[in-house]
């Protein structure tokens, strides 16, 4: 399970010191948020730290379709000539016109990414932002179909992922859900894997997200994909992330915005402008992040709440846990990558009772953290329910018997 | 309603070419079958009888002329879809023909010595080894593979069609696509809305219970019934069914009930092996592992 920076804007050498670190694995790249010649350079500079590390680009066609704004902000995407090779603004006329579209821009996009150094090549696609049951829905499966045949036409010698882009509106339809997965889960010729996006209303709303049947859906997807043999790479994930590896996924990928930790086309629109949100601390234990000032006083009194991984040390003490900006998302990395430890296993059923268990271990934190200290609504359980719920239903969809929520 | 047998010499009166006819070697549903001799070479002589399979007069017609479609069919996929893993079409073209004004239709297929699993696993004899239980699940996924390619999902596989041959080189051979699905050509389904779907019902893939299953059906549910057969053969019962069940309630274990799994008959099996048949039993076509090339890889790996 493979845990990958979701790059964004004011990179400022996180990725470099993530990979650095070991925290990472690989990196998605924003076009929107560097231009194409900045991007060899940083490839370039990933390789060489090691020639392992897994480079993607998003190509983020999804935006050119989907973000109906007068003034959408596609920064580079709009900029940059390079990406006007492939970056188009359809309208959905034209995406249902015919095959013949989406198949150049399909090409397009792949060749684009085909000369630069990234370990696989992801294909476009639009979002699905209501329903499965849609026209939307019928052009991201022409575009998920066509993926592949390009990719056996084009000979690219890299895996493809096709993108598969989903709102979390649709996923809340269970049976439009599975019949959409029975027709992509038959494709010939079938892409490498899938480039897996669940879009939240806005990149804020913790509860879009931690929602029982979002998460079920989500998880599905994974398991689905993955036992019919395709790799499924999920972006933005965050602390999703060790949940869908134990369904099957291959990968999952966050950042060091807020907008790069849950998917939303918000991050394409006018800005509304604010203050930076304070720095937060993932607590393991807690399956959540916490405030810098809530670790401050919880430290000493919990000591459990601290991962006892190395980047605990970014929160100093003596400055009163306060970690410097550009150095959190190390933190989150690690804390991540060693939840994926903790919890993914090659057996299904085996990595669901494991994420009970913690999911019982965090609600036994949270009883004895909240006799010290009120926690700010971010930091608190609300997302622990939604987890176990979601869990439950996807172990019931998948028709996995025998697993540690039968019982409940 | 019994199928009618017809007794060597009336075959011999109407069907051309042949030389001898055993008695009935076997009956049920749609048709009978004789070992027959066509031109000094053994055959197996396949007769349908329509008018015992459907009581309403006025209906015999339309059903007739579906059960020519049918043999039609599948006359068409076995010439497509040559293999050692499917049986071979023999030397008798389609012949019609009447006996007390009842309406009959004969071809032939090629004689296979051996035995079907249905009679194999009524015998209760020693459980089959891994090895031959990995040539099963292998040749039964390559005859899912072929008819796929051609745009056929067989729909009728169980150990009743499947012959276990003392050939090394088609241990297993598959029979029967009287009821073949084509996803490229018309329903042939006589009032398909007043019907059950064309199945037997103790191997009935969940999504076939769908009233609109003609427009999804696709080779997943043939990997149901593979996974129903392996199973069934390894573990000497049916997953699902039990013989006291009535139609329903058969209906509503394929619909609702998981299987046990296999690994509780056969703790000497690989959980590798086990695990890649139970998977094959869910209800959802989208949970069944369908990458035909992981499936054989994964199989190489245990043979």
């Amino acid at each position: 399970m493979r845990l990958l920076a979701q790059h964004g804007a004011s990179n400022g050498g996180k990725t470099t010191r993530g990979l650095e670190g070991g925290y990472i694995d690989g990196i998605i790249y924003s076009p929107r948020d560097i231009a194409a010649e900045k991007l060899r350079e940083q490839l370039r500079e990933a390789t060489a730290i090691s020639p392992d590390t897994h480079l993607l680009f998003d190509p983020q066609y999804y935006a050119g379709h989907n973000v109906v704004d007068p003034e959408p902000r596609l920064g580079r995407l709009d900029t940059c000539e390079e990406y006007g090779s492939y970056f188009r603004q359809r309208r959905r006329r034209e995406l249902e016109s015919g095959t013949s579209v989406l198949r150049d821009d399909i090409d397009d996009c792949l060749r684009f990414q085909d000369k630069l150094n990234l370990s696989g090549l992801i294909g476009p696609n639009i979002l699905i932002s209501r329903s499965f049951d849609s026209v939307e829905a019928v052009i991201a499966k022409n575009f998920i179909r066509l993926t592949g045949a390009a990719c056996a036409k084009l000979k690219l010698g890299r895996p493809v992922y096709a993108t598969l882009a989903i709102s979390r509106e649709a996923l809340l339809d269970k049976k439009e859900l599975v019949e959409f997965l029975t027709d992509v889960t038959l494709l010939d010729p079938p892409p490498k894997g899938f480039y897996v996006l669940v879009a939240s209303r806005n990149e804020d709303a913790r509860s879009d997200i931690f929602n029982a049947d979002v998460i079920a859906g989500w998880l599905l997807i994974n398991y689905t994909l993955s036992l019919n043999g395709y790799a499924v790479i999920n972006g933005y994930s965050d602390l999703l992330t060790p949940f869908l590896g134990v369904a099957g996924a291959t990968a999952g990928a966050t950042g060091w915005w807020s907008n790069l930790r849950a998917f939303s086309l918000g991050r394409f629109l006018p800005a509304g402008g604010g203050r930076l949100p304070v720095q937060r601390y993932l607590s393991k234990v807690l399956l959540n992040r916490i405030t810098f000032f809530e670790l401050n006083q919880l430290r000493h009194r919990y000591p459990n709440i601290l991962n006892g991984l190395g980047t605990d040390d970014l929160y100093p003490e003596d400055k009163g846990s306060e970690p410097e900006r550009s150095q959190e998302v190390l933190q989150t990395w690690e804390a991540i990558k060693s939840l994926n430890q903790d919890l993914v296993d090659a057996d299904v059923k085996k990595g669901l009772k494991l994420c009970r268990e913690a999911i019982k271990r965090a609600g036994a934190a949270y009883d004895e953290i909240e006799t010290y200290v009120r926690l700010d609504p971010k930091s608190n359980r609300d997302h622990l329910p939604a987890i176990f719920e979601g869990l439950r239903l996807f172990a019931e969809s998948a028709e996995l018997e025998g697993t540690a929520f039968d019982a409940d | 309603m019994p199928t009618a047998v017809l007794d060597p010499e009336t075959l011999r009166r109407h069907v051309p070419d042949l030389d001898s006819v055993e008695p009935c070697l076997d009956s049920g549903g749609f048709k009978s079958v004789y070992a027959a001799t066509v031109r000094g070479k053994k055959e197996a002589l396949k007769v349908l009888g329509v008018r015992r399979i459907i009581a309403e007069p006025d209906l015999v017609d339309a059903f007739y002329k579906e059960q020519i479609a049918r043999i039609g069919r599948e006359i068409k996929a076995l010439r497509e879809c040559r293999m050692l893993e499917l049986v071979r079409l023999g030397s008798i073209a389609p012949v019609e023909f009447d006996v007390n004004n009842e309406k009959y239709i004969a071809y032939s297929e090629e004689f296979l010595e051996g035995q079907n699993l249905w009679k194999l696993i009524i015998l209760h004899g020693q459980p089959p080894a891994l090895g031959e239980l990995v040539q099963l699940f292998r040749s039964l996924l390559r005859c899912i593979r072929k008819l796929w390619e051609h745009g056929y999902v067989h729909r009728d596989i169980k150990p009743a069609n499947v012959i276990k041959t003392p050939d090394h080189r088609r241990p297993f051979v598959l029979l029967d696509l009287g009821i073949a699905f084509s996803v490229d050509e018309t329903n042939l389904t006589f009032k398909p809305e007043d019907r059950m779907p064309p199945a037997t019902l103790r191997y009935l893939a969940p999504e076939m219970m769908q009233p609109d299953f003609r427009q999804h059906l696709d080779f997943r549910a043939d990997l149901y019934t593979t996974g129903m057969t392996v199973f069934e053969y390894a573990a000497g019962r049916h997953p699902l069914a039990r013989d006291s069940d009535d139609l329903m309630r058969t209906i509503s274990r394929a619909l609702r009930q998981p299987p046990a799994p296999l690994k509780q008959h056969r703790q000497d099996l690989p959980d590798s092996f086990c695990n890649l048949v139970d998977g094959l039993l869910k209800k959802k076509p989208a949970l069944r592992p369908a990458n035909m090339a992981m499936l054989f890889q994964k199989l190489e790996a245990m043979a």
